[in-house]
Order: C-alpha cells, then structure tokens, then sequence
C-alpha cells in the first residue's frame, strides 16, 4: 500500500503547489469578457460557441498527447505526423474497400475496422517514437523530430502528397454529429480524452510513476520504477491520442492529407506549456491544458472577429498574449515564493 | 479508452440518419439577400494572409469595400494550411456572414465547412478550386485556351508575326502548362502561315527550375540558330530564357514570352531582353470574387457574359460543360512601363 501513499502525498504537494490553474482561470475569464465586451452581438453567441467546440478538440487532443510526454520530460513532436498517417491509412482502406453507394448499414462495419486500423496506427507510432527514447536513450525532442520527419514522409510517400478524399458520407456525417445540434461529436470526443487522462494522471499508480519520473528519472530508477516500460507506454498513449485527433480531422476535412494541421505542432507545445506543464517534466495538470486550449480558442476566434485588424497583426497579438500569461505567471510564482520565505522566516 | 470510442461511435450511428447530407445542389437564386445591401458582410478567405500575392488580393477587397460601400474585408489563415483554413471559415460562419469567398489550399478539405455555410444559407463563391462541389459558382481568371492564344499573340509580335519558334512547359505533367501551349500552337497555325515550330524539338520541359530553363535555352539557340522565339509557359521560363538571350548576346534577335511575375522580370523588362509577360493580378480576382458574390445576393442570374467589374472580368463565360465554372479574360500584359506598379 506504500504506492497508494506516494501518490497522495504527491497528489497533495501538487494541488497545493499549483495557484497556475486559480490563474488560467482568471485568464480565461479576462479574454472571455474582454470578447464579449468587444464584440457583444458576436462573441458570446450559441453559434459562435459552437463553432468553437467544432474548432479545438482536433489539436487539443494533440496537447494532451505532447503534455504527457512533457510531463516525463520528454516532448512528442510527431503527433501532427501521426495523426496524419494514421488518418490517411484508414481514408485509404476506406476508399479502397467500401462499394460505392453502399447503404449506411453495409458501411459500418467497414468505419470500425477503418477506426481500428487508424488507432493502432497510432500506437504503432508511438511505440516507434518511445522505443528509439527508452531503449535508445534517443534526447525525445531529436527522436520525435526524426519520427515527425519519417511519418509525414510515409504519409506523403503512400499518397504522392495527394488529398485522399472520396470517403464513404458516412463518415464525416458521423464525424460531424452535434447532439441537440449544439455540442459535435469531436467535442465528446475531447471530453472523454481530457477527463480519462486526467483521470489517470491523478488517480492511478502509473500517472503517478510518470511525474515521479519526470521529476527525477535517475531517482526513480533507484526507487524502482521501470523508466523503460513508462517512457514507452506514454508515447504509446501519445501516438493514441494524436491517432484520434486524426479521425476528427478526417471527418472535418472529410479527406486526409500528409500535410493537414502542420502548423498545429508549434502551437500544441505553446498550449502546453501555456496551461502549466513544465517542460523540465514533472509539473502540470490537464486542467491547466484544457484552460489553455480554451483561452487560445476564444482569443483566435475572437481576432477573427475584428474585420479590422490586419493579418499582420494577428501574430503579434497572439504572440504577445503568450507572453504576457508567461511572464504573469512567473511573477506570481516569485511573489508566491517570496511570501513563502517570510513566512517561513517568522 | 479503445471501448469507450467505440461505444460512443456505436451511439452516433443511431443520432447520424437526422444529420443533412453534404452534397447537395442549391440553387443561387435562392440565395437573394433580404437584408439592405448596408448590412450585408462578405469575407474573403486567402490561402495565406501574409503572402504578397493575396496582399495584393486584399488591395481588391479594400478597393471593393471602398466603391460600393458593402462591408467586405479579407480574412485568412496565418500559415498555408487546409485544417487552419477550415477554421477561419467555422468562424466567419459563426459571425453571420452574407458571403464567404474562397481561394481553398486544397478543395477536398473544405467541402464539410463550405457544405455547412451553404446550408445556412451563407453565399459561396470560390476562386482558383474548379473541383469544389460546395460552392455555387467558381471563378478562373481565364481559360487555358485563352491564355494560350494571348501568350502566342504577344510572342508573335515580337517575332514580326514570322521565324522558327518553340514551346517550353513547366514540366510535360502539367495539364495546364501542356492546354497554354497546345492552344498557342493551334493559333499561330491559324493565323501566321510565316510561324513555324521547331519539329525537332517542340516541346520542351524545364523540370519547374530557373536554372534548368536557363541551361534548356541555351543549349536550344547555340543548336538551332534559326530559332527565334520561345513561347514559355512556366513563370520561371522568361527569367530563365532572358538570362540565356542577355549572355548569347541575341537581344532584340531572340524573344520569350511567358506568365511572370513583375518582381522577377523586372530588370529583364527595362533593359530590354524582354518585351512582355503575362500575370492575372490577384487585385482583380478579389475584386471580382466580391462582385460575384454581390450579385448573387442581389438575386441576379447568372449568365454567359456576365460583367464582374475588374478588368478582364468584364464577360465571363462558363467553362465547357460546366454551369458552376466561370472563366474570364482576366490576364494583363506586363512591359517595362507598368512593372513598378504592382508590389510584388
């Protein structure tokens, strides 16, 4: 029972340790307000909300997977890359086997297999990525660089960097159910992703084990923990994740392509570490992530918004609020500290 | 996790028959605007919205807003990207906008986003994505015939209408490149009985590089001394080419002509080597892609001959066989007097 332990005393120390979520939300609320504020008749709508919700599960279940692999230390770069191949691999099986006109009850069977395939896909991926980090002792930024390289090169290579479109209608009208037609099926999707991960990073012995590891790998080991086995699960994990953000991005863009959301690996990382996860390992919180997503979407979907500001400035905008909630952070940790020192000096 | 997707897919099967399918056909008549025109909004979504050429498309955007008084605007992804695109048409959707206008990084990608506008009754117009099924209409600045035969006119000039000439195509894939000339080749047939093409050698392909159509050009006027144009096809050719002329010392003896772009040519242009190249300017195709969309909200028919106000726009003509394809004359002849004028 000595684990059960460890990991409430660890679960204690963070949640105590972590005033970063009481300050996303402060955030979150601030760019909330200022929107609505701003642009009243826009911003806070039914509309708007949901064409937010249809927006951000597909690269937010990629944070998720990238902040994980922060969380042990390490950083997957190849979600965008496997979530890609893993699409293109169930589009291409899709449109390869399912008769044309076939009728939605002969096609779903065909979509299991398809979402099967594409999932372990995923996983293959990420044990690729976690055995070269685990058994190779590869740094994960250069063995996720090199994989991100090597799945989107797959990708390309399979499909000559064609779209692969012509899926079964199926598919993407599954894909883009919204339940009482508010809340899409990829928003689920992300709910069940972030409260099961969530889940497991606080309340099982291998969530656990992975901020232990993340903490302190070498201490771990000594403390004996299987570094191996939890630097490969997680990737593992990762590569799931990223293979299911594949699917939503299948079903929105009803194709796949080897280059779809490239870009979106940048701004995963900055999620991720905009919502508290500290990329020294060992620190943050899912809560924080879904935050942070959230405040990028309502600050991207708010500057959309604003018909007059030039798309030149959309960076610098979005650049500067990063920095701003970066720097705001840290300096509340200081004085945090700092009052924590006097206090303990009285 | 594996269970639980599953058993959520499971679920939608049942809620997936009450979801509208996505390709269907409207009719743009149904698409007249019951809002007075001041209230109406039209977005113009670029492919990249730092890139100089739809900078230059956003000066067409300002320009329209500017004449009619209509709040039109450009709004775009900030890298080339498909999935980023999709994302700024889900907002401008959520915002209520009349119009969407469209250049799409890649069709396939937006036929759910595009299908959805439509079936709010948002106006779809797309530019440059001849496959989109998810839009009414879409607009080319030309057809390949036609620009073929201007860019076989122009070389034709410059030849005096007579002499030995060859194509040059970006690469003997490309479906384009191969209709330009086909279609220049047919005209000079047509009309200069005095042009003849190079029978050894008519098609010539650059593999899409500057050094390569350089090198080609080269190798052509020291093996044929007889060859007097080259009708390019590829933007990279009437830099390439003119390079060759420049150091072969053929100026004013050897001629090319190509679609080009003005930053490119620029010094070729003013010094001599070259006459002319051809270019769409990308001004003219936002503001005619806003002009389509206006006169879909007005409710007006759309027909062959139809006059979308930018020049070279002025009578638009369905492409064969198609009722959603618009094509235009919509290219510019660019010579050493207005190639300062353009910004890119």
């Amino acid at each position: 029972m000595t684990t059960t332990k460890t990991a409430a005393t660890v679960r204690g120390v963070r949640s105590a340790r972590d005033p970063n979520l009481l300050r996303l939300l402060v955030m979150l609320v601030f760019v909330f307000v200022l929107m609505t504020v701003l642009r009243p008749n826009q911003f806070a709508t039914i509309a708007s909300f949901n064409s937010m919700m249809r927006q951000f599960p597909e690269y937010g279940i990629m944070s998720i997977g990238i902040s994980l692999a922060m969380i042990t230390g390490g950083i997957d770069l190849g979600v965008v890359g496997t979530a890609n191949l893993s699409a293109i691999v169930a589009a291409k099986f899709l449109i390869g086997t399912v008769p044309r006109g076939a009728p939605p009850a002969q096609v779903v069977p065909y979509l299991i297999i398809a979402v099967l395939l594409s999932l372990s896909v995923g996983l293959a991926c990420g044990t690729i990525a976690g055995t070269l980090i685990s058994r190779f002792n590869i740094p994960a930024i250069l063995a996720t660089l090199g994989t991100q390289q090597l799945f989107t090169g797959i990708a390309i290579g399979i499909t000559n960097g064609r779209p692969q479109s012509g899926l079964p209608l199926l598919y993407s009208r599954i894909g883009n159910t919204e339940f009482f037609r508010f809340v899409p099926l990829s928003f689920m999707i992300f709910f069940i992703v972030a409260v099961s991960v969530g889940i497991m990073l606080s309340r099982t012995r291998f969530g656990t084990f992975m901020y232990m590891m993340g903490t302190n790998p070498r201490a771990a080991r000594y403390a004996g923990l299987n570094n191996t086995s939890i630097i490969l699960r997680t990737y593992m994990i990762s590569g799931l994740l990223s293979s299911v953000a594949g699917l939503i991005m299948m079903a929105r863009a009803n194709s796949a392509k080897a280059d779809y959301g490239a870009p979106y690996t940048l701004q995963c990382v900055l999620i991720a570490v905009l919502g508290g996860i500290d990329p020294n390992g060992g620190f943050g919180t899912i809560g924080g992530v879904t935050m942070a997503i959230l405040i990028l979407q309502f600050l991207s979907s708010g500057l959309n918004m604003f018909n007059n500001i030039s798309n030149f400035y959309r960076d610098v905008i979005w650049g500067g609020v990063l920095i701003l909630v970066l720097v705001f952070n840290k300096l509340l940790s200081w004085r945090e500290e700092r009052r924590a020192v006097r206090k303990s000096m009285n | 996790m594996k269970r639980r997707l599953l058993l959520v897919v499971a679920i939608v099967m049942i809620f997936a028959l009450a979801v509208p399918l996505f390709a269907q056909s409207y009719n743009p008549l149904n698409f007249k605007s019951k809002k007075p025109m001041s209230q109406w909004k039209i977005a113009l979504v670029p492919k990249d919205a730092t890139n100089a050429w739809f900078v230059r498309m956003e000066v067409g955007v300002k320009q329209f807003a500017k004449d009619t008084g209509i709040n039109a605007f450009q709004k775009g992804p900030p890298k080339t990207d498909a999935a980023m695109q999709a994302q700024v048409i889900e907002d401008l959707i959520a915002q209520g906008v009349d119009a969407i206008c469209v250049v799409p990084v890649d069709p396939a990608a937006l036929e759910p986003v595009l299908g959805l506008a439509l079936s709010k009754g948002i106006v779809v117009i797309d530019h440059e994505g001849a496959s989109q099924q998810n839009c009414l209409y879409d607009i080319e600045a030309f057809s390949n015939e036609g620009l073929g035969q201007t860019i076989m006119i122009e070389l034709a000039k410059m030849m005096g209408e007579k002499g030995v000439y060859t194509t040059m195509v970006g690469n003997v894939t490309n479906a384009s490149h191969n209709e330009w000339a086909d279609a220049g080749v047919a005209y000079a047939k047509a009309h200069y009985p005095n042009m003849t093409l190079l029978a050894a050698e008519p098609r010539v392909e650059i593999m899409d590089n500057l050094d390569t159509a350089y090198e080609r050009a080269k190798e052509l006027f020291k093996k044929y001394p007889n060859l007097k144009g080259i009708f390019g096809t590829s933007s990279l050719s009437s830099p390439g080419v003119a390079r060759a002329i420049e150091e072969l010392g053929l100026k004013g003896k050897a001629f090319v002509t190509s679609v080009g772009l003005p930053n490119e040519n620029k010094v070729y242009l003013k010094d001599g080597t070259l006459q002319s190249v051809l270019l769409w300017d990308p001004r003219d195709a936002g503001y005619a892609q806003l002009a389509m969309a206006v006169k879909i909200l007005k409710g007006e028919k759309i027909e062959n001959g139809c006059n979308l106000t930018a020049p070279g726009w002025t009578s638009m003509q369905f492409a064969p066989g198609s009722t959603k394809v618009l094509q235009g004359k919509g290219w510019i002849t660019i010579t050493k007097d207005n190639v300062d004028s353009f910004g890119f």
